[in-house]
């Protein structure tokens, strides 16, 4: 039990280093408030489990006393069952109704964007990523991404399923291969981020990676003129 | 290492090398072993008979095996992520892909569902006074398939053939465009076949649950365990059916130029789409017979009834039903658009619903009650909190933006452990723990059985919690590799510690096991738990057809309320005719048959699908003119001239 | 304990396994029909109507719904154990479904040879997957029939009754799966 205990404190005190948790994007801290919000309610129904856990395993255990007693015949109590059935639901809405909300924002839909958007064609392939710019330029290892402006990544893949992820930027998308899926982000801080093929795609799936840099847009103008 | 056979040049990995050398070492130690023992009479026994108990016990011992090869997959997995940059042995790259997908899909197919159905038939005959289940024959057919199936796919990485796909076979790198050879044409065949089993399993425990119930016996005075098994052998007739066909599918995508699920034409996404529509529902087909025997421990060891049994009935029920629509929940991040999203993620809540109330209803089952801990309810103990916070886990994953961010993680693989060892693994240590007397008579030691579950325990808390925290900083499930500045190294590396404590642990049930049975102890008694149901009543091991006189049941828990009024049960000797047992070598046969089949397939030889094909065939004629019953109906015909 | 009724009672037993069988067994062909309408009609490759003839789908059809009538002439014999009726009945569904298997095999010939094959395109190979399917069961109980021609002398009657009865039901599922491909696979690109 003293396990059970501990997970609050081991999360608080690593949260703020895991990257899920640390986000630099409008779409990721919106991910994050939800897993924020679904872990408070989950702990809440771990910490009441584990009350009555060790209230009725220690209270009940059998002892030299008890050894001989017959417990009493009980069919179920309605009262309680009801409570049981209803306190979940109410969870269960509190973390569906931010859920649906956040599903419907993060899900990049039509041309609702802005016309400043920058798109960025994302191909997945065995063992590599290419980005292309509009203006034709490539890249294969870094993926170079202006701060403050809104990005709308066109995606597919030449072969296999992948997974485009840029963990504090946003969720994952899949890179399919005939079809085209989008991911919409608008970077918040400069920085260097991590990203990954988060999609099992063959023997160096390990090894599709690349570095997500964020700059300004000024930086972001020369460099992609400069390429 | 190369080898030069016959002017081919064969390339094998030293890992093969390593298992040969063994198999060929510790095999003839082991047929030494047996006759010296002499073991082959009581093997024969088992092989051709069609008694439940044998048959379930069977179904166990080979799950068992499997689970200890899954699970030194599950070792190498480990060590090779001991570390950043690790190299561990042969488990890079392909290699590591093998092992995972061996890892999982021996662990679900071979190890999980069979294990429970094993327990199934072991337990559910006995607890609903019914003598056998109601086709003996098609049960050791059943579980002829199961073995065949699991060695055809056990065998593939003696050929240097280990599937290599994963699991869930995601095409189109499933297909031979992207993953050429006969890897994954084991991963086929193996399944088809068990999965046929798996399906027979099931209508036989289906018919048995509604036909053959003692007198009196209603379903509202069913124990909860066959109430699971009922529900269970229902989804598994639906889920596995389309796993049948997905497969076909694939093959024909592998092996003879169809394009379902990759090309210009084919679409990779209905391969999840069929995947999954069967991978839900098994992932229910695995917990709810380990609901069962949980409520069945739980409550002869709080020596109290189950707290709100029609709840509980109905909570599996509801359970059941719901999972079969929650499928794309696996898909969040495939782009299906946020309205199918937020369907998916509204029904996969809701299942939270029916399994609160059993969680809750169990805890209240020991409330008042006198908590008797041996290592049955220490393993339902274990259960408890474990599932819960596998189940909690499984909610956030529910949560459709927000997976988007899990999807694909170790989160998700710390979620899945959590539930399949918390409720399947766990279930069924204490089922074995439990029935173990039912099956052989002897009880297994309880201080071993303790230490046992608390190295088990441990490690598994170990191993699988780090692995929350790994996903959440972005670690990708089948990786074989990460570097240092991934922050991922201390989970990695406490979780590899803890798989080597639950590895510790099945060392000290093979320990226990053998204990056991090395003394001539006396017989455990039918009655060893002082349990509350049916199969408390017969002798220990059961014997065939132990219900030859009916108990006429009047109400739930029948065995206590006659214990405690120190009365016996009630006998019938006018009930309906019990299923025909016969001793037969057939399903061997077919074994046989459709592994020169499988094989046929794997490795695209037509002459050998050919012979395998009809001799598969032939088996269904030689069944049709040895029927079993005859003779029973022979002497009906002459009863009823007289 | 052998009880007056021990037949009827694993009868009933069986004739309720075989049924949740035959459910499976829907199942799977549901799957099957699923897909074929996903992929048809294909993007590329003959439009399927352009493939299809009316008269073959039209003799199978009349063979194989008719034999499932014949061999209620059998099962008429079961239940007045008339051994003569049974044999006919047998004998005379058995000529059917042989001729629909001709069509059938005729059919597929046709195609293959024609090169519309299963790597075509994906409506073909749907079309081959399912419709094959349905011609192996017919194939199979076209061999379940001889077996049980042969059986007739062997068995004491009442358990072949129970094995014809069982094999009555295969019959007409396999009947009513064809029926469901005529109205999903063919009718509506034959008109
Ligand atoms: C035994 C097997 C088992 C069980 C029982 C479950 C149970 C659940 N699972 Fe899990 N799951 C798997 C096995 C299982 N799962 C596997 C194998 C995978 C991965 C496959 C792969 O990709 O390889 C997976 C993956 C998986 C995903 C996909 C993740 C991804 O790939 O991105 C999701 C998403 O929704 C999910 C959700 C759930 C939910 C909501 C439950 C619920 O049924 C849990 C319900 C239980 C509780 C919630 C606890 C008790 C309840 C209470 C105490 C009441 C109060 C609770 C609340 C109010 C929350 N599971
Ligand atoms: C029933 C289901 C089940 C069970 C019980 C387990 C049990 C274990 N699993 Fe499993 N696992 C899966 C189902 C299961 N797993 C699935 C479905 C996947 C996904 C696969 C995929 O992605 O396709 C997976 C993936 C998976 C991964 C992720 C791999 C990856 O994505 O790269 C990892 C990593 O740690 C892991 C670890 C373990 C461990 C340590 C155990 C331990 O509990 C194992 C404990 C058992 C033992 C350790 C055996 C004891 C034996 C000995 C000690 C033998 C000694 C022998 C001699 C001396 C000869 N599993
Ligand atoms: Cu690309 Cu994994
Ligand atoms: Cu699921």
């Amino acid at each position: 039990m003293k396990k059970l205990a501990m997970i609050p404190i081991l999360l608080i005190l690593s949260g703020c280093n895991l990257r899920v948790l640390d986000p630099k994007s409008q779409t990721a801290s919106d991910q994050a408030f939800l897993i924020y919000l679904s872990f408070g309610i989950m702990m809440f129904v771990v910490l009441v489990v584990a009350l009555l856990f060790i209230t009725f395993t220690v209270k009940y255990r059998e002892t030299e006393k008890n050894r001989h007693d017959i417990p009493k015949h009980e069919e179920g109590n309605r009262t309680l069952e009801i409570i049981w059935t209803v306190f979940p639901i109410i969870l269960l809405i509190g973390l569906a109704v931010p859920t649906v909300m956040i599903t419907y924002d993060v899900s990049y839909i039509g041309a609702s964007s802005d016309d400043n958007a920058l798109h960025v064609n994302v191909t997945g392939e065995q063992f590599r990523w290419t980005f292309e710019y509009e203006n034709g330029e490539k890249t294969h290892k870094t993926l170079v991404l202006p701060k403050d402006r809104e990005v709308i990544f066109h995606l597919t893949s030449k072969d296999v399923i992948h997974s485009f992820w840029v963990p504090k930027l946003a969720g994952k998308i899949d890179v399919l291969p005939g079809e085209e899926t989008r991911l919409k982000v608008t970077p918040e801080e400069t920085g260097t981020y991590q990203g990954k093929c988060a999609e099992y795609c063959g023997t160096l799936h390990a090894d599709m990676r690349f570095e997500t840099k964020v700059i300004k847009q000024a930086e972001f103008q020369t460099w992609l003129s400069k390429k | 290492m190369e080898i030069n056979l016959f002017g081919k040049l064969i390339l094998l990995p030293t890992d093969v090398i390593a298992a040969w050398v063994l198999m060929i070492i510790t095999g003839p130690l082991v047929l030494y072993w047996l006759t010296k023992k002499r073991a082959w009479p009581v093997i024969w026994d088992y092989a051709t008979s069609t008694h439940h108990r044998k048959i379930g016990t069977v179904y166990i011992i080979f799950s068992i095996l499997f689970f200890f090869r899954a699970g030194v997959d599950a070792l190498f997995i480990r060590l090779q992520l001991i570390t950043p940059e690790n190299q561990f042995w042969v488990f890079q790259g392909d290699k590591y892909n093998e092992i995972f997908t061996t890892h999982g899909t021996m662990m679900i197919f071979f190890v999980a569902t069979p294990l429970l159905i094993g327990l199934m038939n072991v337990a559910v005959p006995l607890q609903i006074g019914a003598n056998d289940l109601a086709f003996p024959y098609l049960n050791l057919v059943s579980v002829y398939l199961f073995v065949t199936g699991g060695m055809i796919f056990f065998a593939a990485f003696f050929f240097n053939a280990a599937p290599n796909a994963g699991w869930t076979a995601y095409a189109p790198l499933s297909t031979s465009t992207f993953t050429a050879g006969p890897n994954n044409n084991y991963y086929i065949l193996g399944l088809q076949v068990s999965g046929l089993g798996t399906i027979f399993a099931a209508i036989n425990m289906l018919v048995t649950i509604l036909r053959l119930r003692a007198p009196g016996l209603k379903l509202t005075r069913m124990p909860l365990f066959p109430w699971a098994s009922l529900i269970t052998s229902f989804l598994i007739l639906v889920a596995f059916p389309v796993l049948a066909i997905a497969l076909l599918l694939l093959q024909f995508d592998r092996q003879f130029g169809s394009q379902f699920f990759m090309g210009e034409l084919g679409h990779p996404v209905y391969w999840q789409h069929l995947f999954w529509i069967f991978g839900h529902p098994e992932v229910y087909i695995l917990a709810l017979p380990a609901f069962g025997i949980f409520s069945d421990i739980i409550s002869a060891f709080s020596r109290k009834n189950v707290f709100g049994y029609t709840s509980m009935v109905a909570a599996l029920a509801l359970i059941g039903l719901l999972g079969l629509m929650v499928w794309a929940h696996h898909m969040f991040t495939v782009g299906l658009g946020p309205f199918a999203n937020t369907f998916f993620a509204i029904t996969t809540m809701m299942i939270a619903i029916p399994t609160g109330i059993k969680v809750f209803n169990w805890l209240f089952t020991m409330r008042k009650g006198v908590i008797r801990i041996q290592t049955p309810m220490l393993f339902a103990l274990g259960f408890i909190p474990t599932f819960v916070m596998g189940g909690v886990t499984g909610v956030m994953l529910a949560s459709a933006a927000a997976d988007m961010q899990y999807h694909d993680t170790y989160f998700v693989v710390a979620h899945f452990h959590y539930v399949i060892i918390g409720s399947t693994v766990l279930g069924s240590f204490a089922g074995i723990y439990y029935w173990y007397p039912k099956i052989t008579g002897k009880m297994l030691d309880d201080k071993l059985g303790k230490w046992h579950f608390w190295l088990f325990l441990i490690g598994f808390h170990l191993t699988f919690f780090p692995q929350h925290l790994a996903g959440l900083n972005g670690m990708p499930r089948r990786v074989y590799d990460y570097t240092w500045e991934d922050g991922v190294f201390v989970y990695n590396f406490i979780s590899s510690i803890g798989a080597f404590m639950m590895g510790a642990s099945m060392l000290i049930v093979l320990w226990n096991v053998y204990k056991t049975h090395r003394k001539k102890e006396e017989n455990a008694g039918a009655d060893p738990w002082d349990g509350r149901t049916l199969e408390w009543s017969v002798p220990s091991p059961s014997p065939e057809h132990p219900f030859e006189k009916m108990p006429v049941i009047s109400r739930r828990d029948p065995l206590w309320w006659a214990k405690l009024e120190k009365k016996e049960l009630p006998h019938t000797e006018n009930h309906r005719a019990s299923p025909v047992s016969v001793k037969t070598v057939q399903p061997m046969f077919l074994s046989v048959a459709l592994t020169i089949m499988s094989f046929g397939f794997i490795y695209g030889w037509i002459w050998m699908q050919i012979l395998g094909g009809a001799a598969a065939l032939a088996s269904f004629v030689i069944r049709a003119f040895n029927d079993e019953r005859k003779p029973a109906y022979e002497r009906e015909e002459m009863d009823n001239e007289q | 304990m052998s009880s007056k009724t021990m037949s009827k009672d694993l009868y009933g037993d069986k004739r309720m396994g075989f049924f949740i069988y035959l459910f499976v067994e829907a199942i799977m062909f549901s799957t099957l029909f699923a897909t074929y309408i996903i992929y048809t009609p294909p993007q590329m490759g003959l439009y399927p109507g352009e493939l299809f003839k009316l008269h073959t789908v039209v003799l199978a059809s009349v063979f194989l719904l008719s034999s499932s009538g014949t061999l209620m002439i059998a099962e008429k014999g079961l239940d007045r154990k008339n051994a003569r009726m049974i044999l006919t009945g047998l004998l005379i569904t058995f000529t059917f479904g042989a001729t629909f298997m001709y069509f059938e095999v005729d059919e597929f010939y046709k195609f293959i040879s024609e090169g519309h094959t299963v790597a075509k395109n994906n409506f073909l190979a749907s079309y081959f997957v399912l419709v094959g399917l349905h011609a192996s069961h017919v194939l199979f109980g076209l061999g379940w029939m001889i077996v049980l021609l042969i059986q007739r002398k062997l068995l004491p009657f009442n358990l072949f009754a129970e094995k014809h009865r069982i094999f009555n039901y295969y019959w007409h599922f396999v009947d009513i799966i064809w029926v469901l491909i005529v109205i999903i696979v063919y009718t509506p690109y034959l008109f």
